[in-house]
C-alpha cells in the first residue's frame, strides 16, 4: 500500500513538472472551452448544453494521450524494466498510475467547469451525479489508454493510435459534433463507440434529469471500462521488446472490442440509436398533411395572444434555464414549472373569438430596444445569403423546392399570423441548427416569402413579439415535408435561431440592415 | 556458510536458439564474484533467469538460500541489481528515486545515507536528465542497495563510464565488499575483473568455459608468455614457428606474435637465427599472459584459431 502510494505520489509530482504533460492534460481542454465558447457565442447560458462534450474531450484527451503517452515513454526508456527488479507486483503499479491519471483528468475537468462558470454557464443541475458520471467517464476512457499503451512500441505509435479513436471519437461520435448534425448511418456507429455514452451521460447530470435518465450509458461506459482495465492489464509489457505471441497474444483485445459491440448491439436492440428529442418538439410533423390543422398544428390553438399554458406544455425541462428577454411582457414571461402533460387540444367551439392579438400593441419603442448585436450573416450561427447571392448548383435544387412548396406548407399557413409566421421561422432555424449546407439560402427563401406574404408593419410587429417571447409556442424540428431531412433534436437551439432570425428579419424590414 | 548463489545446469532457449547450455556456479557470500564473455555468449541471460526478468527453462537456482525459481518475488526482496543503464523519469530527482524505490520494500535504508555514500548530495534535488552519466550510474548503485541487500548484481555498471567515473565506481565496489555484501559483477572489461573479482568464471556459447581465481585462470596458460616482435626486414613466419618453445605464431611482414612456454630458450634460438639472417630486432617484448590472453583464448572462434 506504501508503495502504491508513494508511486501515485511520485506520478503526479511528475505530471506537474512534466511540461508536454500539462500543455496536453489542461491547456488542451482549455482550448477547446475556447473554442466552444466562441462557436456557440449566441447561446443563452454559455457552454451549458456543451459541457458534456468539453468534459469528455478533457477526458479522452487525459486517458487516451496522456496515460499511455507517460506508460509508453517510461517503458521506451526502461523505467518500467528497473520497476520489475523490484517486488512490487504489476498490478499495483498499473493501478497507481491508473488513479494518478484520474485525479489528473479530475482536475482538468474541474478547471474547465470553473471557467465555463466564470464565463456565465449556470451551476451544473445534479453536481453530485455529475462527479459520478465523470467517474464512470474516466474509468472507460483510462481502460481504453491501458489498452493503448500495451499495443503501441513507442510514443509516435501511440500518437498514431489515439488519434484515431480520438478523432472518429469526436467527429462522428458524437463528442465534438453534436449527433443531430450527423446522418443516421453515423448515428448508427457512434453507438459502437463509448464517446457518445460519455457526452450523454455528464450532460445529462449538467442540464438534464440527472443520472436516473442515464442509467444506459453508465452502464455501458462501465462496460468499456472493465473490458479496457482487464485487457490493459493482461496485456500490459514491462517492455516493447517483449513480444505478445508469446503471451496468448493480442486475444486479449477481444474483451475490448467485444465490449464495444455488445453496447452499440444492446443500444441497436433498444431503439436507442435515434438521438433522443426533446419531449418539448412538437409531435413529428409528417401527420400534418393528411389530418385536419386545427388538431396537429404546430402551436396548439389557445386563445391567441397570451398563448395559455397548453402551449408550454413541456417546455418546464429547459424553460428555467432560459432567460426571457427583458422586454417581455410580464404575463408571458413566467411559464408555469409544471411537471410535462400531454397537449391539450381545446375544442375549436370553446374558443372566443380572438381578441385583438398582443402584437399588435407593439410599439416602435419596443422594436428599437430588441438586441442587434447579431451574429455575422456569413457566419456558422444564423447565416442569411444575399440578395443577389446564388446557391451552388448542387443546392439550387433543394432551394428552389423549398420555394415552392412554402405556400403550401400547412404550418406556415394555417391558423393565426403569429402561429404561422413563427413556423415559417424554424425553416430557418433548423436547417441552421443542424448545420446543413443549404443553412445560408433558406433563410433568405423564409424571408422573401414573408415579405410577399405580410404587410411589412404588421410583419415587423409579429416578429418582434416573437423575438420578444422566443420560449413560446412549439418547435417543429422536422421539416420532411419541405424536403429538408434532419432534426436539431435541441428545441433550445431551433428557438435562440429562430429568435436570431426573427431579429435579423426586424432589423432589414427596419432599414437597420442594408440589402 | 552456504552459497549466497547456487546455479546448477541453468538451460534456457528462446526462439529456437539455446542461449544457456547447462550453466553451473556458485558464489560465496562476501566474495566477488566475475562473470565474463563476448556478447551474446549468454551471462545476461544467467543473470536475468537469476534476478527474475526470464524464467528458467531447467535447473537449479537458488539466490540467498531461497529458490529462485518458485519464489522470485522474494529473491528481490532480499537483492539489490544495477543494470548498464538505469534510465529514471527525467523530472524525478535522486532523492525522490530513493524513496520512491525504497517503498517497494519491507527493508529499506535512509536516503540521505544512500546519498552519502554515493556521493549524490549536491544532485539529491537535481532532475534526472541532468545528471552526467557517472551520476546516474552512481544513483543506479545506490537503488541497488536500498534495500539493505545480502547480494548485488551489477550488470555491466562502468559501460560507457570516463575513466575518472569507472575508478570511483571500483572503489565503490570494492566497498561493498568490505561492507559484507556479495557481489555478481558482469563486465568486458578485463582488467576491471582482474582487479576487483575474487573469481572469475568465463562464458561463451551458453557454457562456463573456465572458472577460478583471476590467478588460477592465468595460470591455465601454463605459464605461457607472450611475445611481440618487430624486425627491420620481413620475417619468415614458418620458419619462426619451427624454432623451439614457439607457439601460436601470427602477425605478417616485419611483425610477429605468438607464445612460448620457455622464453630463455626461445630467446637464444631466436637472436641467433636472426643474427644468420643479418635481420635487426627493432623491438622485442615478453611478457607473462594476462587475463586478457587466456579470455581471448577461451573465447576464440574455434574456426579462427
Amino acid at each position: 500500500m506504501n508503495a502504491l502510494l508513494q508511486h501515485l505520489g511520485i506520478s503526479l509530482r511528475l505530471h506537474l513538472r512534466n511540461k508536454m504533460a500539462l500543455l496536453y492534460g489542461y491547456l488542451f481542454p482549455l482550448i477547446f472551452l475556447v473554442a466552444f465558447a466562441v462557436l456557440y457565442r449566441h447561446e443563452r447560458i454559455p457552454l451549458l448544453r456543451h459541457m458534456g462534450e468539453l468534459l469528455t474531450v478533457a477526458v479522452l484527451g487525459g486517458a487516451c494521450f496522456g496515460l499511455p503517452t507517460t506508460l509508453v515513454s517510461e517503458r521506451e526508456r526502461g523505467v518500467w524494466r528497473r520497476y520489475r527488479l523490484t517486488p512490487i507486483p504489476t498490478w499495483a503499479v498499473v493501478a497507481s498510475t491508473a488513479i494518478a491519471r484520474y485525479l489528473i483528468v479530475l482536475s482538468a475537468g474541474l478547471l474547465q467547469l470553473g471557467l465555463a462558470l466564470a464565463i456565465g454557464m449556470t451551476f451544473p443541475e445534479h453536481p453530485f451525479d455529475l462527479f459520478v458520471a465523470f467517474t464512470f467517464v474516466a474509468f472507460a476512457f483510462i481502460g481504453l489508454g491501458l489498452v493503448i499503451a500495451a499495443l503501441a512500441d513507442n510514443v509516435p505509435a501511440v500518437q498514431a493510435l489515439g488519434q484515431c479513436i480520438f478523432l472518429p471519437m469526436l467527429i462522428i461520435g458524437g463528442v465534438a459534433v453534436q449527433l443531430a448534425a450527423l446522418p443516421l448511418w453515423a448515428q448508427h456507429v457512434s453507438a459502437f463507440f463509448p464517446g457518445r455514452y460519455a457526452v450523454e451521460a455528464l450532460q445529462a447530470t449538467m442540464s438534464g434529469s440527472g443520472l436516473g435518465g442515464a442509467r444506459f450509458s453508465l452502464l455501458a461506459l462501465a462496460l468499456s471500462g472493465i473490458a479496457g482495465c482487464v485487457a490493459g492489464a493482461k496485456l500490459f509489457r514491462w517492455d516493447a521488446q517483449q513480444r505478445f505471441s508469446a503471451r496468448g497474444g493480442k486475444a486479449w483485445l477481444v474483451p475490448v472490442l467485444g465490449a464495444w459491440l455488445a453496447v452499440g448491439l444492446l443500444a441497436e436492440w433498444r431503439g436507442r440509436i435515434a438521438i433522443p428529442v426533446d419531449r418539448e418538439v412538437a409531435p413529428v410533423a409528417r401527420a400534418k398533411v393528411e389530418v385536419p390543422p386545427a388538431t396537429i398544428t404546430a402551436e396548439p390553438v389557445a386563445p391567441p395572444p397570451v398563448e395559455s399554458p397548453a402551449a408550454m406544455v413541456g417546455a418546464s425541462a429547459s424553460t428555467d434555464t432560459v432567460t426571457p428577454p427583458p422586454a417581455g411582457p410580464v404575463a408571458v414571461m413566467t411559464p408555469p414549472a409544471v411537471t410535462p402533460v400531454e397537449p391539450v387540444v381545446p375544442e375549436r367551439p370553446l374558443t372566443p373569438p380572438p381578441p385583438d392579438p398582443l402584437w399588435m400593441h407593439i410599439t416602435q419603442k419596443e422594436i428599437d430596444a430588441l438586441d442587434y448585436n447579431l451574429p455575422p450573416d456569413h457566419g456558422i450561427v444564423s447565416p442569411i445569403a444575399g440578395r443577389d447571392e446564388e446557391a451552388e448548383d448542387y443546392m439550387r435544387d433543394q432551394v428552389e423546392s423549398v420555394r415552392s412548396k412554402l405556400p403550401f406548407w400547412p404550418p406556415g399557413t394555417d391558423g393565426d399570423d403569429l402561429r404561422c409566421v413563427r413556423n415559417l421561422l424554424y425553416v430557418a432555424a433548423v436547417p441552421d441548427a443542424i448545420q446543413l449546407p443549404v443553412e445560408r439560402y433558406l433563410p433568405r427563401v423564409v424571408f422573401e416569402y414573408l415579405i410577399d406574404t405580410y404587410p411589412r408593419e404588421k410583419l415587423t410587429k409579429i416578429l418582434t413579439w416573437i423575438a420578444m417571447t422566443p420560449e413560446q409556442g412549439m418547435v417543429i424540428d422536422d421539416l420532411s415535408d419541405l424536403g429538408v431531412e434532419g432534426t436539431a433534436g435541441d428545441p433550445m437551439v431551433v428557438r435562440e435561431r429562430a429568435y436570431l432570425y426573427a431579429i435579423k428579419f426586424v432589423a432589414r424590414l427596419t432599414g437597420r440592415v442594408e440589402e | 556458510m552456504s552459497a549466497k548463489v547456487l546455479v546448477r545446469d541453468l538451460q534456457k532457449r528462446y526462439a529456437g536458439v539455446d542461449a544457456v547450455r547447462g550453466v553451473s556456479f556458485a558464489i560465496e557470500p562476501g566474495e566477488i564474484f566475475g562473470l565474463l564473455g563476448p556478447n551474446g555468449a549468454g551471462k545476461t541471460t544467467t543473470v536475468e533467469c537469476l534476478i527474475g526478468l526470464r524464467e528458467a527453462d531447467s535447473g537449479q537456482l537458488e539466490v540467498c538460500g531461497l529458490d529462485a525459481r518458485r519464489h522470485p518475488q522474494e529473491v528481490k526482496q532480499r537483492i539489490g541489481v544495477a543494470l548498464q543503464s538505469t534510465s529514471l523519469q527525467d523530472q524525478i530527482t535522486p532523492r525522490e528515486a530513493l524513496k520512491m524505490f525504497g517503498a517497494f520494500y519491507r527493508q529499506r535504508t535512509d536516503p540521505e545515507t544512500l546519498l552519502k555514500r554515493f556521493s549524490l548530495i549536491e544532485k539529491a534535488d537535481a532532475r534526472f536528465d541532468t545528471l552526467s552519466g557517472g551520476q546516474r550510474q552512481r544513483l543506479a548503485l545506490a537503488l541497488a542497495f536500498v534495500n539493505q541487500p545480502e547480494l548485488v548484481m551489477l550488470d555491466e555498471p562502468t559501460t560507457g563510464l570516463d575513466p575518472q567515473s569507472r575508478r570511483e565506481l571500483h572503489d565503490d565496489i570494492v566497498q561493498m565488499k568490505q561492507d559484507g555484501c556479495t557481489v555478481l559483477l558482469t563486465t568486458h572489461y578485463l582488467e576491471e575483473a582482474e582487479r576487483l573479482c575474487d573469481r572469475i568464471a568465463i562464458i561463451n556459447h551458453g557454457r562456463i568455459v573456465a572458472a577460478g581465481t583471476p590467478r588460477e585462470l592465468m595460470a591455465q596458460r601454463r605459464g605461457a608468455q607472450s611475445v611481440r616482435l618487430v624486425t627491420g626486414r620481413p620475417l619468415d613466419l614458418a620458419r619462426l614457428a619451427k624454432l623451439p618453445a614457439v607457439q601460436d605464431v601470427a602477425g605478417k611482414d616485419n611483425e610477429a606474435v605468438f607464445h612460448t612456454t620457455a622464453a630463455a630458450e626461445m630467446l637464444g634460438a631466436l637472436t641467433q637465427w636472426l643474427g644468420t639472417e643479418k635481420n635487426e630486432i627493432i623491438d622485442l617484448q615478453v611478457r607473462a599472459a594476462s587475463l586478457e590472453d587466456v579470455f581471448i583464448e577461451l573465447t576464440r572462434d574455434p574456426e579462427k584459431r
